[in-house]
């Protein structure tokens, strides 16, 4: 392959730039453990390339899951473990910390994404939810549920507050509570005079139960139940059950 | 000859090269001596001697959080879905991606294509099944991936990482005035040009049931797409 010099002097030229700039940046560690492997790319499963010894500085350059690319200072590029990252010093002397998403880090998480699958009464159920961990034991949370049935289409959304009562134990019960509002959509071949679209707000109570079991993964099964606040003399109450997958960062 | 050419230019690049450093570096130094030269006309106004050592050495405050996180990708796509009964047709998306770690990922897939007729509307020339607005396919899934982790050997010399993954997911179909949920499988791969930068060729299946041509039966729609996606 034959690249124009121009073009790869300016590639060149911006890559040192960049390269320039980013120093300014850039994170320098010293190796205090006997050596680091560096692989060719972001998983246990690349092959070991150089190896860097004690006492060496490399400069980590980004991440990617819990992989560190790494230079070291003959400029070998290279990916590093964060297992083994994290037994490196920083130019202050303190330990560098990295996320190996341990249970300490679950337990100081910030922000939790979710996607649950699920049945709400009788209809297949998927939700999404993002939430925030205020205090460890409170936590506030937005939710999306997209339920289709065989006779009509139902979207909720909610925001509500969970309460974990025991959140330093690895499986850990929780309440929530929350407010939302619920839209229904009869089945287009079901309903002769084109859609008519109900929407009502709605309250809901629940109970569910967390496991941590790996890295910065949580399985959820949750149960909760709504009252649909309809323009119908009768309140509608809906059940819940689902199971779903965190990652928290 | 040749070679001493090829030779040559190398050394014009790597001057140049080291003259955009030099010159960057010099820039940096004229600005911190612009930086020194405006403490010590601070210090002129207090009586003590300026010390021959500074014990405050200025350390670089970086830490762990200004490490450059790249475990999201963005991605447009586009190819070719086959719309069971309604024949096939182009496909254009966007997707995001979550990568828990070097295996797992979380994918959001959303995607919108316009079917064709079937073959009873386009023999019988009849009245058409569905109106225009109803022939908009929409969809979005949900998916949880696994990556194969490897590498591509294109040559002894140019050699990229690469992944096989398979995904399994869950979404909604929006079709012919129905929306309905729909099951996604499929597999992919991968080719990492760059650290943030892929190609992507993925063949995906969604099952959804319907009842559009007036049975209810469970329809298979197979889209074959080809995205690029960037990691950040």
């Amino acid at each position: 392959m034959k690249l124009n010099p121009h073009f790869l002097s300016i590639v060149i030229m911006a890559s040192a730039f960049f390269s320039l700039a980013a120093q300014a940046n850039d994170l320098v560690v010293s190796i205090v453990e006997p050596y680091i492997d560096f692989r060719t790319g972001p998983a246990s499963e690349y092959p070991i390339f150089h190896v860097a010894e004690q006492g060496e500085t490399i400069t980590i350059l980004k991440k990617k899951t819990g992989w560190y690319q790494a230079m070291t200072y003959t400029g070998q590029e290279g990916w590093v473990s964060a297992e083994q990252l994290g037994k490196t010093i920083k130019p202050s002397g303190e330990l560098l910390y990295v996320p190996t998403g341990s249970f300490e880090d679950y337990t100081k998480r910030t922000f939790e994404f979710s996607a649950f699958g699920g049945m709400l009464e009788n209809m297949t159920a998927m939700s999404v939810a993002a939430a925030w961990n205020a205090t460890g034991n409170l936590v506030a949370e937005a939710t999306y549920t997209q339920a289709l049935g065989d006779f009509s289409e139902n979207k909720l959304w909610s925001i509500r507050i969970q309460h974990h009562i025991f959140p330093e134990w690895t499986v850990s019960p929780y309440l929530t509570i929350g407010a939302g509002g619920i839209n229904t959509r009869p089945r287009s071949n079901l309903v002769q005079s084109g859609d008519e679209v109900r929407k009502s707000d709605f309250y809901e109570v629940g109970a569910g139960i967390r496991y941590y079991f790996a890295r910065n993964m949580v399985m959820k099964f949750e149960y909760r139940n709504i009252i649909a606040l309809t323009d119908r003399d009768d309140q509608e109450q809906i059940e819940e059950f689902k199971l779903g997958f965190s990652v928290f960062f | 000859m040749v070679k001493r050419m090829k030779f040559n230019k190398n050394v014009v690049l790597s001057t140049v090269v080291l003259l955009s450093i030099g010159l960057l570096n010099a820039q940096v130094l004229a600005q911190s001596s612009s930086v020194k030269s405006a403490a010590p006309s601070m210090q002129t106004n207090t009586d003590q001697p300026p010390a021959l050592i500074d014990p405050n050495i200025e350390r670089r405050e970086i830490n762990e959080s200004d490490i450059d996180t790249e475990d999201l990708e963005i991605g447009i796509f586009g190819g070719f879905i086959a719309i069971e009964d309604f024949e096939s047709s182009a496909v254009v998306g966007v997707s995001l991606a979550y990568h828990i770690n070097e295996n797992l990922f979380l994918e959001a897939r959303y995607a919108k294509a316009t079917a064709g007729q079937t073959s009873f509307e386009k023999l019988s020339g009849g009245a058409p099944f569905l109106s225009e607005a109803e022939r908009d396919y929409t969809y979005y899934n949900l998916s949880l991936g696994y990556n194969i982790n490897g590498e591509t050997f294109f040559t002894d010399n140019l050699v990229f990482n690469s992944d096989i993954y398979f995904t399994l997911g869950g979404g909604s179909t929006e079709f012919g005035g129905d929306e309905r949920f729909t099951i996604s499988a499929g597999a992919g791969y991968r080719l990492l040009f760059t650290d943030f930068w892929a190609l992507k060729v993925d063949v995906r299946d969604h099952v959804f049931t319907s009842d559009i041509i007036g049975i209810e039966k469970d329809v298979h729609n197979i889209a074959i797409t080809l995205s690029t996606t960037f990691f950040f």
